[in-house]
């Protein structure tokens, strides 16, 4: 017997349980699943940038940490309140994710992941090291937030507002790949000069996507700031860059729902290690290798592999694999009436290819 | 002899210092099919590259349909109805058959982000047209029912045929086809010049083929241009350029001289 659980279903559930668990759980447990929401935010954000987009770029804790500290800064600094000053914090990550798109215009692959983490680490040297803005490596305590007139507590308030950015957060980016949009991140990141080609700017679309995904983590970010009450540039390191890219390879490259997976198990996986007082670093360090070496497509291939109807549109088909016929059935022609041009032998699809990853 | 629908004036471009066009003038007729040939390294794919505006040439213009498009970037060209195919296969293998010819259609969504979002109605209307478009371009070279395979899971013949069929989704006024016959087996060859033929008499479009089968190009193409060392050699109808001597040596050397 099967149990089918649809991806409805799924998000359902898991939405709910997030939902009631400020009800039910300590407050360390609290903090936990509210980070999970911070972490299917930052993954879904990357994944736009890296699994979509295909830009290999490094800097998605540094947008992160952009967002906390823009938001942490402009309250303290110039007493704005969070309402104006966490959109500002993530108006800061955005046109910084922005500007990170020129670089990617001239340079791909593992020149544009030298070049972002260049960025990420002068910006994590301002962090550190611009006292009289930053507040040094000591990082600051941002004031508190304050929810009145509702009557709930800081800590419930950034939940609740995290839960509400993820759930609105993820089903934007499942819409935006769903899209026109979509379809021209997947087709630079599969063949750049081709999407040209097809009149696809390159321009356009290496920004929106640089944009979108400095959005998500400035949100992270100003969320961060909000729900921890202290903003320091240890929470922004290279590791916290690990992290994220760990979420997405875990969750799944170029799928939406994977990210979701990703974010959640990647959090709950850094809870256990801490569990086990193991370090976090070759825990994920190792982690990576052996998803990138083994399943770079992530668990939402074993996952689509068990579950019919989780498959979606513009995902990593493994070569020789046929997918599924689960967005709208396409009319076939007789495939007797139109047979397949030409008496030489043709490779059949379920065969594997000659040339394949390697 | 009709309208010029490309024009190539005067190109020239070199790589390093090495002159890979040296002042080509070429005229490629509306509603012909005109092949390119030449040796290896005699300049067709720089050729191609200038003119689609991946090579912006160190001098002269290219004109589509009078309009001087020397120097615009590879999209603006493309949404001036100019398509190409590359050697190697570049359908998105990340995409399905279908969603690869909706990316044809790229320039055809009017939908921004708000509009992807928010799943707007027009954005839905479109994306149903495009894949309607996209299917009946699937049925001119008979693979409606590739439309769900992965782009990568089809034998290399199928995806040059649909690369091509990709290529006329969006109704171009000319297609660049860069040796659509590599690896084919010889019956495919024969399907190629007949989708080829069709695509020139039931659509008008003008197509320019560079290609080394030598059977198809001559067969297929109504005009021959013979490039050799960044030089046009010759040109006219197939059979003219066949017996000219310039082309002979260009293949197979000098003659013994003195």
């Amino acid at each position: 017997m099967r149990v089918l659980v649809g991806k409805r279903a799924f998000l359902v559930a898991l939405f709910t349980m997030l939902f009631v668990i400020p009800f039910i759980a300590n407050e360390y447990q609290t903090f936990v699943a509210n980070l999970i929401l911070l972490y299917v935010i930052l993954s879904l954000g990357l994944n736009l940038l890296i699994g979509f987009a295909g830009q290999l770029a490094l800097a998605n804790a540094a947008m992160y940490g952009i967002g906390a500290y823009g938001t942490g800064l402009l309250m303290k600094h110039f007493g704005l309140p969070y309402w104006i000053s966490a959109p500002g914090g993530v108006a800061i990550a955005v046109i910084s994710g922005t500007l990170l798109a020129l670089p990617a215009l001239r340079l791909s692959g593992i020149y544009l992941a030298l070049a972002t983490l260049a960025f990420a680490q002068f910006t994590f040297w301002l962090m550190t090291h611009w006292t009289p803005v930053t507040f040094g490596a000591g990082g600051f305590i941002p004031p508190p937030v304050d929810f009145s007139p509702l009557p709930v507590t800081q800590e419930t308030g950034i939940y609740y507002l995290s839960w509400l950015a993820a759930l609105v957060l993820y089903v934007f980016a499942k819409h935006a790949m769903e899209s026109p949009i979509g379809r021209a991140f997947v087709a630079i990141r599969d063949g750049e000069v081709a999407a040209q080609a097809l009149g696809i700017d390159l321009l356009k679309y290496k920004s929106l996507a640089f944009a979108l995904s400095g959005f998500y983590a400035g949100v992270a970010g100003a969320l961060y700031s909000g729900m921890l009450g202290f903003v320091g540039p240890e929470s922004f390191d290279l590791l916290q860059m690990v992290l994220h890219k760990a979420a997405v390879v875990l969750g799944g490259m170029g799928s939406v729902i994977g990210s979701l997976i990703g974010g959640v198990l990647l959090t709950v996986l850094v809870e256990v290690t801490k569990e086990f007082k193991f370090s976090i670093e070759i825990a994920f360090g190792a982690l990576l290798i052996v998803f990138v070496l083994f399943q770079p497509h992530g668990v939402i291939v074993f996952v689509r592999r068990l579950l019919p109807g989780w498959n979606e549109r513009l995902h990593y088909v493994p070569p020789g694999k046929e997918t599924e016929e689960d967005f709208g059935a396409v009319p076939e022609t007789d495939p007797e009436a139109a047979p397949e041009p030409g008496d030489s032998p043709t490779v059949p699809a379920s065969q594997p290819r000659g040339g394949g990853p390697v | 002899m009709t309208d010029a629908a490309l024009k190539v004036r005067g190109v020239s471009i070199a790589f390093g210092g090495v002159s890979a066009l040296d002042a080509v003038d070429v005229d490629f007729p509306e509603g012909e099919i005109t092949g390119i040939i030449g040796p290896n390294g005699a300049g067709k794919t720089t050729l191609l590259n200038v003119v689609c505006g991946m090579n912006p040439p160190d001098a002269g213009d290219v004109f589509l349909e009078e309009r001087s498009i020397t120097g615009l970037k590879p999209n603006r060209i493309a949404a001036l109805g100019l398509r190409r195919t590359f050697q190697s296969s570049q359908l998105f293998a990340g995409m399905t058959v279908l969603e690869n010819m909706m990316a044809g259609l790229h320039l055809m969504s009017t939908t921004g982000l708000v509009g992807a979002v928010l799943r707007s109605k027009r954005m839905r209307e479109e994306e149903e047209e495009m894949r309607e478009r996209a299917l009946t371009a699937l049925d001119f070279v008979g693979f409606r029912h590739f439309a769900n395979r992965a782009g990568d899971a089809l034998s290399f013949g199928q995806q040059r045929i649909i690369e091509i069929a990709r290529t006329l989704i969006h109704e171009p006024k000319v297609v660049l086809l860069d040796e659509p016959a590599v690896g084919l087996s010889v019956n495919r060859v024969a399907e190629l010049d007949a989708l080829l033929r069709r695509i020139r008499d039931e659509r008008g479009v003008t197509l320019v083929m560079i290609e080394h089968v030598i059977r198809l190009v001559m067969g297929v193409s109504d005009r021959v241009v013979v490039l050799n060392s960044g030089r046009k050699i010759a040109e006219g109808l197939p059979e003219t350029v066949r017996s000219d001597p310039a082309v002979a040596e260009a293949y197979l050397g000098h003659q013994a001289e003195g």
